[in-house]
């Protein structure tokens, strides 16, 4: 069995009252892509935010690269590339610069940091816009910028909050690709999405969650076969799309979801 | 009790400000070296030829050191305010900060240190200007810049802690017209505090402005180590008892 990147145990998190997760448990194993699916609100940011050290752990407890998060949250955030749900890039510097400013934050100084600058605008096919400001940038080119930011510390495991969200097909794509490369580099991936062709495409094994639970868990095809839907996106509508109305409930249907 | 900060984190987080004043400073921020000059011009030079010495000294070299103190206050204040909310709020800066290995406690000592620089950036070229114009009566007056420093941290921590508790930047309006305005008119640079009623010279006290000039004033005059060391004390304690405030601030609205 691998070892495990991720171990969550009953871990919940609520925001004045309001629960925003639930108790959950989960495994994530090294070097493996796992999703995390679910509508606005199920609590997929903020389970990725108590990994990343930008939320408290309310109760419960999560390790991450065998660390206890809530103890050891700088030596694990040491380890980790986080790409956020929104860009939030350092708009007073160039592309370079942020790569190596962000270096810099993991104590990397030097001719280390424009090293890992270099490896990480190559890699995500950006070398020719160093130079460039974060406004001459496209969105798909600022998706990879994130992206590449993630990787400046050679992290052993990325946290990618909906990392393709708002993309034309082309860039979308193309950020699969690359983060395809990185899962064949060993590096371990945590990603939510609302595309489910994302989440089939690029997760091993993925969680589906709703009002902060996990209501399934296992890789696509396991999911599929398990609720006898054709594809993963009927599987998601089955287990949360309870508030569709008669509309909603006959596209369901339409994709082969229940009646 | 708050985390201690990590030293090294810190200067992460100052680094990376250095690197932007170093690139939009000549654009955006030269302006900001001139307003002291012209109050100095205007006040000094201007109504200074209309008035007596101040306890034996000209006006003009009266103010000037006050002047001083106030391009740190200034400098300081702006630094923590629009530019920090901006960063917190707008950009998401410090979400993408915060999740390396910089922790909102050396978040928190980077931006109040990187703010007491550029303060005493400001407070020491406006100190390099009254020297060539020779409104300096004191050597004493070179050891000025780690005062600056200190008011300079004791502003951006005061400054800091107000921005990591507001809800939108509108409120940025208060802290400027009824904090830092007042302090500046009321501060002591302009007149001396004895003349002002009781009451008022009790309120001077409590403000921070009130210290730094005294240290400004006493060391471009006649500099009594007693009235210094107890001045720069009294930032120093405030500078370390505030610190708490933007910490817990940022922590509940960053990492809650």
């Amino acid at each position: 069995m691998s070892a495990l990147a991720v171990r969550a145990r009953a871990l919940s998190k609520a925001y004045d009252g309001r629960i925003a997760v639930d108790g959950v448990d989960f495994d994530v194993r090294a070097g493996e892509c796992f999703g995390f699916l679910g509508p606005n609100g199920a609590g997929k940011t903020t389970t990725m935010k108590m990994i990343y050290g930008l939320a408290a752990i309310g109760a419960g407890t999560l390790e991450v690269l065998g660390r206890d998060v809530a103890r050891q949250r700088r030596a694990v955030k040491a380890r980790l590339g986080v790409v956020p749900q929104d860009d939030n890039l350092d708009r007073e510097l160039t592309v370079r610069e942020n790569l190596v400013v962000q270096a810099s934050y993991f104590g990397l100084t030097g001719r280390e940091a424009e090293t890992g600058a270099r490896a990480a605008l190559s890699f995500a096919g950006l070398q020719d816009r160093a130079g460039a400001r974060i406004q001459e940038l496209s969105g798909g080119m600022r998706r990879r910028l994130l992206i590449a930011r993630a990787l400046v510390n050679r992290p052993e495991l990325v946290v990618l909050d909906e990392p393709t969200t708002g993309l034309d097909p082309q860039a979308r794509r193309s950020a699969w690709a690359t983060l395809e490369r990185l899962r064949a580099q060993g590096v371990t991936l945590l990603l939510t999405t609302h595309y489910m062709e994302e989440a089939a495409r690029l997760c091993d094994r993925l969680v589906i969650m709703d009002f902060g639970r996990i209501v399934a868990e296992g890789s696509p095809a396991e999911l599929t076969a398990r609720y006898r839907q054709p594809h993963l996106e009927a599987v998601f509508l089955h287990l949360t799309g309870h508030g569709l109305d008669g509309d909603g409930r006959a596209r369901i249907e339409a994709l082969g979801g229940p009646s | 009790m708050i985390p201690l900060p990590s030293l090294s984190a810190a200067m992460r987080v100052w680094r990376r400000d250095l690197r932007v004043f170093s690139k939009i400073w000549r654009g955006a921020l030269l302006p900001l070296f001139f307003d002291p000059l012209f109050y100095l011009v205007a006040l000094g030079f201007g109504l200074g030829t209309y008035l007596a010495t101040i306890n034996g000294v000209p006006y003009r070299e009266f103010i000037a050191p006050g002047l001083c103190g106030s391009a740190v206050m200034w400098a300081a204040s702006f630094e923590v305010a629009w530019n920090a909310y901006f960063k917190m709020e707008e950009s998401r800066l410090y979400d993408s900060v915060l999740a390396t290995p910089v922790e909102v406690e050396d978040l928190v000592l980077g931006e109040v240190l990187w703010a007491g620089t550029r303060a005493v950036i400001y407070g020491t070229t406006f100190l390099v200007v009254i020297m060539l114009f020779g409104l300096v009566q004191s050597w004493w007056a070179i050891a000025m810049p780690p005062f600056l420093l200190l008011g300079g941290l004791c502003f951006a921590t005061i400054g800091l802690a107000y921005t990591s508790l507001i809800p939108k930047m509108d409120y940025f309006t208060f802290y400027f017209t009824l904090f830092i305005t007042p302090m500046f008119l009321f501060g002591g640079i302009f007149f001396p505090y004895d003349r002002l009623p009781d009451w008022a010279q009790v309120v001077a006290w409590f403000t921070p402005l009130y210290h730094l000039v005294a240290i400004a004033r006493d060391l471009a005059t006649s500099p009594d180590a007693l009235t210094v060391t107890a001045n720069a004390g009294w930032l120093a304690a405030v500078t370390l008892v505030a610190f708490a405030v933007p910490v817990r601030a940022m922590r509940r609205r960053l990492v809650a």
